[in-house]
C-alpha cells in the first residue's frame, strides 16, 4: 500500500478497491481499447460504407464487446482459486483482514454491480443501440439482471467454495436468470411481476453472500460440510472410478480426460437447449404470426445444429488445459512424471474430444426430439398416417452420416487450438486466438463481399478449387515437416502419426464420399470438388502434428 | 569460498545411477545451477541440502526431464530424461515438495490412476501401505491434510517399487509422525537391494540420520559432495582463544565461518586439526575447544558464514 497515494486508500474500503486496480490495469486499458474501437467502427459505418465492410466493422465490434465485457466481471468478481488451487472463492487473504464480513460482502458487490451495470449501459447506448438502432429489451432492465445474475455468481462461489456440484447450481441460476430476463417479452400478467421477481433475486443474493462467507469466517463452512460428506460418502460415488485398475497408460491418461472435460460439452449444451427450446417457443407464440408445425421444427433445428457447434468452438481454447484451477497452462507435476509418451497424453485428449462430441450430440438430440414431442406432439400425431417403416429406415440411415459430420466438425473445433494450448505459454494462445479472430473476419468480409459482387463471386467461384488446393498441399507439406520433426525428436512414435495421418484420411475420404453422395442428387456435380478440397482443409491437421511438440516444449522447459 | 571437496562419488567410483556434469542453468538473470556436477551410485542414499533458492529443486527438475539441461548433461539410468522420458520415469517414484495432487480425485481414484502408468505396481504392498498410512480411499484429496496428502503422494511414488527414489523437501511443513514415516519409508526403499534414494530437505538432522552421502549446493553450485560422516570429519568446530582481543573480526585461513568477541572466537574450519593449529598460531590464537560439527552448522557456515 505504499504507493496508495492519498490518503483515501489508506481505509479496508479503499485498500480493497485500490487491489482490483493494481492488479488489473492492463485489463482496464484492454477494455478501454476496445470501447474507442468500437467508438470509431461506430462513426465509420455512420459516415457511409459498403455493406462489405460494415459486417466486418460489426463482428470487430461485436468481439470487442464480448471480449472486454466478459474480462471485466471477471475483474470485479472477486473470486479467485485459493493457495492450493482446489477451489474458486473469496480472496482467503481478506477474510483474515479487520474487516466486518458485511463489509467483505458489500465492497465488492456494490462496486462491482455498479461498474458492470454502467459499463454495459455505456456499450449499449453508444454501440449496440446505434447498431442495432432498436432493442427488444430495456436496458435498464437489462442492466439489473446482469448486476443480478454477477451477485448471484458471487455469493454462490464466495459461499459454497468446496460444495460439490457447485457448477450445477450456477448453472440452474444463470438460467433463471435467463428466464427472468426474458419475462418482459412474455404476456402482461406474467411481466407484471419482472421487478418484484428481481428486487428479490438481488436482495437473496446480497443475504445468501453474507450469511455464506460469515459462516466460512466462523470456520463452520470450511472443509466438507455434513453435505459435503453425505456426497462423499453416496455409495454410487464408492465405486466410480476404483473398479479394477486401467488396461493400459492411455485407458488411466483417458480416464483422467473424460473426467476433467468429458462431460463439459454435453452438459453446457443440453442445458442450454433444454431451457432455450421451450422459451423460443413461448417468444414464438407471442409472435403475430407463430411457426407452427414444420416451420417450428425448422427453427429448432437451426438451434439443435448451432448450439452444440458454436459451444464447441468456444470451449476450444481450454481443451488444452490439463488444471482448471491452475493459474497457467503448465503440466502438473503429477501427470507430468508419469511414464507416458508426450504423443500419448495428445492422443488421450483427442480421444476424450471425439467421445465428447459423441455423447453431446446423443444428448442433444435426446433433448430435442423430448422437446419436440412435448411442444409439438399434434403435428407429429398428425403424421403418423403418412409415415411408413421404410420411411423411419431410410431417414434414420440417411441421418447417419449427417450425425457423423456433426460429430467430427464438434470434435475439430474442440481440437483446433489444441497445439497452441498444450505450449502451456499464455502469449501463444493469445497470439494464436489473435491469428482466428482475424481469419474469422476476413472470412466473413471474403464472403460477404462474393455475396454482394457478382464478378467477385464468380472469379472467387472459378478459382475456388485451385485455390483450395494450393491451400492443402500447402496443408500437408506443413504437417509433414513437423510430423517430421517430432520423429526426429523422439516426441511421437510413427504408429502415432500412422494413427492421426490414416485417421485424417479417413475423415476427408468420408466427407468427400458424402459430398459426392449430395451434390449427384442435388444436380450440382461441380460442386463436388471445392467441397471435397474445403472438407480436407477444415479437418486439423498441422494442429494435431504440432500438438506433441508443443507438450514437449511445455513438459520439458 | 574454499574449492569444492569432492570425494566420492565420481565417475569413474561406481555404475552412477544419475550422471550430472556440467550442468547450468539460467532464469532470466539468474543463474540457478552453475557447472554442476554429481554422480550417484546405485543403493546410495543421497542428500540434498542447500538454503532456499540454493537450486535443490532445478537439479531435481533437471533429472526428471522436467527442465531442459541448457549447458552440460543430465543422465538417469544412462538415458537422457527429456529424450527418453518413458524410459526415466518408469523407473523413478516422485514426491513433489508443493505436493502437486489433482485435488478432485479420491484416493482410491488417484492410486488407480497412478497404477495405470507401471506395470510393476505392486497391489499388496499399496494396500499395505495404505493401512499403515491410515488413508480412507473415498476421501478426496482436497479435503485430506497436508500430512495425508503426503503420505498419498508417497504411496504412490512408493508402491511400484522404484529404482530411484526422488523426494523434494518431502517432509517441508509436516509434524514429526509423518516425517518418521517418510524416513521410515526412505529406509525401507534402501533395504530393498539396488535402490537408490535421493532426498533434499532442509531439516539435516533427518539428513545425518538417512544418507550415506551428502551434496550441499550455494547459490547453484556444488560446494561439498561426499560421504556424510566424511563431509563432518572434514570439518572442525573450535573455540579459538587469543591473548589480547582481536580488533575486528579474525581472519583465519580456511574457516568458513567465524563468531564471536573479545578474545574468544568461535570459527567452522575445513580442513584436519593439524591445519586448524598452524592457522590459528599464525594469528596468534590457541585452540581451547574442539568438537565435530553436525550438517547444520555446516550449511550455515558454507552458506551464509563469513570465513576467509
Amino acid at each position: 500500500m505504499s504507493h496508495g497515494g492519498t490518503s483515501g486508500w489508506q481505509t479496508p474500503i479503499g485498500a480493497m478497491l485500490w487491489e482490483i486496480w493494481g492488479r488489473r490495469k492492463v485489463n482496464f486499458a484492454f477494455h478501454t481499447i476496445a470501447l474507442m474501437v468500437s467508438l470509431f467502427c461506430v462513426r465509420w459505418i455512420q459516415h457511409g460504407t459498403n455493406q462489405v465492410v460494415e459486417r466486418v466493422l460489426v463482428m470487430v465490434m461485436l468481439s470487442c464487446f464480448l471480449g472486454a465485457y466478459f474480462d471485466l466481471l471477471t475483474c470485479f468478481g472477486y473470486i479467485e482459486a485459493d493457495a492450493r488451487k482446489i477451489q474458486l472463492g473469496y480472496p482467503a487473504r481478506l477474510l483474515l483482514k479487520p474487516v466486518s464480513t458485511l463489509r467483505l460482502v458489500l465492497v465488492p458487490m456494490l462496486v462491482g454491480g455498479a461498474i458492470v451495470a454502467t459499463v454495459l449501459l455505456i456499450w449499449n447506448q453508444y454501440i449496440l443501440q446505434p447498431l442495432a438502432h432498436t432493442s427488444a429489451l430495456n436496458p435498464y432492465w437489462l442492466g439489473a439482471i446482469v448486476v443480478s445474475f454477477f451477485w448471484w455468481m458471487q455469493a454462490l462461489a464466495w459461499s459454497l467454495p468446496l460444495m460439490p456440484g457447485r457448477s450445477l447450481i450456477m448453472l440452474i441460476v444463470a438460467l433463471i436468470h435467463l428466464g427472468v430476463g426474458i419475462l418482459p417479452l412474455l404476456p402482461n400478467s406474467l411481466s407484471g411481476w419482472q421487478w418484484l421477481i428481481l428486487v428479490v433475486l438481488l436482495v437473496s443474493a446480497v443475504l445468501t453472500a453474507w450469511t455464506g462467507l460469515g459462516l466460512m469466517r466462523q470456520g463452520k463452512w470450511d472443509g466438507p460440510s455434513r453435505l459435503n460428506l453425505f456426497w462423499n460418502r453416496w455409495p454410487s460415488f464408492h465405486t466410480t472410478g476404483m473398479r479394477g485398475k486401467f488396461g493400459s497408460a492411455f485407458a488411466g491418461q483417458f480416464w483422467l480426460e473424460w473426467r476433467r472435460q468429458g462431460l463439459i460439452l454435453p452438459g453446457i449444451t443440453s442445458g442450454i437447449m433444454f431451457v432455450i427450446l421451450p422459451l423460443i417457443f413461448l417468444v414464438n407464440q407471442q409472435s403475430g404470426v407463430p411457426a407452427q408445425g414444420a416451420d417450428f421444427v425448422k427453427i429448432l433445428l437451426i438451434l439443435t445444429l448451432l448450439v452444440p457447434l458454436v459451444i464447441s468452438s468456444m470451449m476450444g481454447a481450454t481443451i488444452a488445459r490439463f488444471d482448471q484451477l491452475q493459474a497457467s497452462n503448465a503440466l502438473p507435476v503429477y501427470i507430468g512424471a508419469r511414464p507416458i509418451t508426450n504423443g500419448g497424453l495428445v492422443i488421450a485428449k483427442l480421444a476424450m474430444a471425439l467421445a465428447s462430441s459423441a455423447l453431446t450430440w446423443l444428448t442433444v438430440l435426446v433433448v430435442a426430439a423430448f422437446w419436440l414431442v412435448v411442444l409439438q406432439r399434434h403435428w407429429l400425431i398428425s403424421l403418423i398416417p403418412d409415415v411408413s417403416p421404410f420411411h423411419v429406415v431410410t431417414t434414420a440411415i440417411g441421418c447417419v452420416p449427417i450425425l457423423l459430420l456433426l460429430i467430427l466438425y464438434t470434435w475439430k473445433n474442440l481440437v483446433a487450438g489444441i497445439g497452441a494450448g498444450l505450449t502451456g505459454r499464455r502469449w501463444v494462445v493469445g497470439i494464436f486466438t489473435g491469428w482466428k479472430a482475424a481469419s474469422a473476419i476476413a472470412l466473413v468480409g471474403l464472403f460477404t463481399a462474393a455475396k454482394f459482387n457478382s464478378d467477385f463471386q464468380a472469379a472467387l467461384l472459378h478459382w475456388l478449387p485451385e485455390l483450395f488446393f494450393v491451400a492443402l498441399v500447402a496443408k500437408v507439406a506443413v504437417a509433414f515437416a513437423i510430423f517430421s520433426r517430432g520423429l526426429r525428436q523422439n516426441v511421437i512414435t510413427s504408429g502415432c502419426v500412422g494413427w492421426i495421418a490414416c485417421g485424417w484420411l479417413a475423415a476427408g475420404f468420408f466427407v468427400t464420399g458424402y459430398a459426392g453422395l449430395v451434390c449427384r442428387a442435388m444436380r450440382h456435380s461441380d460442386l463436388w470438388l471445392p467441397i471435397t478440397l474445403g472438407g480436407f482443409l477444415i479437418l486439423p491437421l498441422p494442429d494435431l502434428a504440432i500438438a506433441p511438440l508443443a507438450l514437449t516444449w511445455n513438459r520439458h522447459r | 569460498m574454499k574449492s569444492t571437496l569432492i570425494k566420492f562419488p565420481s565417475p569413474s567410483s561406481a555404475e552412477a545411477i544419475i550422471a550430472v556434469s556440467g550442468l547450468s542453468r539460467q532464469f532470466g538473470t539468474k543463474k540457478a545451477l552453475n557447472e554442476v556436477s554429481i554422480f550417484v551410485p546405485r543403493g546410495s542414499v543421497l542428500g540434498f541440502v542447500g538454503e532456499n533458492g540454493a537450486g535443490k529443486t532445478t537439479l531435481i527438475k533437471h533429472l526428471l526431464g522436467s527442465l531442459k539441461a541448457m549447458t552440460g548433461s543430465v543422465r538417469v539410468f544412462g538415458l537422457d530424461p527429456v529424450l527418453d522420458p518413458v524410459g526415466v520415469l518408469s523407473r523413478v517414484g516422485y514426491l513433489s515438495e508443493r505436493r502437486d495432487l489433482p485435488g478432485w480425485m479420491r484416493v482410491g481414484e488417484f492410486i488407480r490412476y497412478t497404477q495405470a502408468f507401471y506395470p510393476g505396481w505392486d497391489e499388496r504392498y499399496a494396500s499395505q501401505l495404505l493401512d499403515q498410512f491410515q488413508l480412507d480411499p473415498v476421501q478426496k484429496i482436497k479435503t485430506l491434510s497436508q500430512g495425508q496428502q503426503a503420505k498419498t503422494g508417497l504411496l504412490a511414488a512408493l508402491a511400484y517399487r522404484p529404482e530411484l527414489l526422488i523426494l523434494d523437501e518431502p517432509s517441508s511443513g509436516l509434524d514429526p509422525v509423518v516425517r518418521r514415516d517418510i524416513l521410515e519409508a526412505i529406509i525401507r526403499t534402501v533395504a530393498d537391494e539396488g535402490r537408490t534414494v535421493l532426498f533434499s530437505s532442509h531439516l539435516l538432522d533427518e539428513v545425518e540420520r538417512v544418507a550415506d552421502h551428502v551434496v550441499m549446493l550455494h547459490q547453484g553450485r556444488v560446494v561439498l559432495n561426499g560421504r556424510t560422516e566424511e563431509v563432518r570429519a572434514g570439518h572442525i568446530s573450535a573455540l579459538l582463544a587469543f591473548a589480547q582481543p582481536p580488533g575486528a573480526s579474525p581472519v583465519l585461513l580456511g574457516a568458513h565461518a567465524v563468531t564471536g568477541f573479545g578474545s574468544e572466537w568461535r570459527v567452522l574450519f575445513g580442513g584436519s586439526r593439524t591445519d586448524l593449529v598452524t592457522a590459528a598460531a599464525l594469528i596468534g590464537a590457541r585452540v581451547v575447544e574442539e568438537r565435530t560439527p553436525t550438517l547444520d552448522e555446516i550449511l550455515v557456515a558454507r552458506a551464509g558464514g563469513k570465513g576467509s
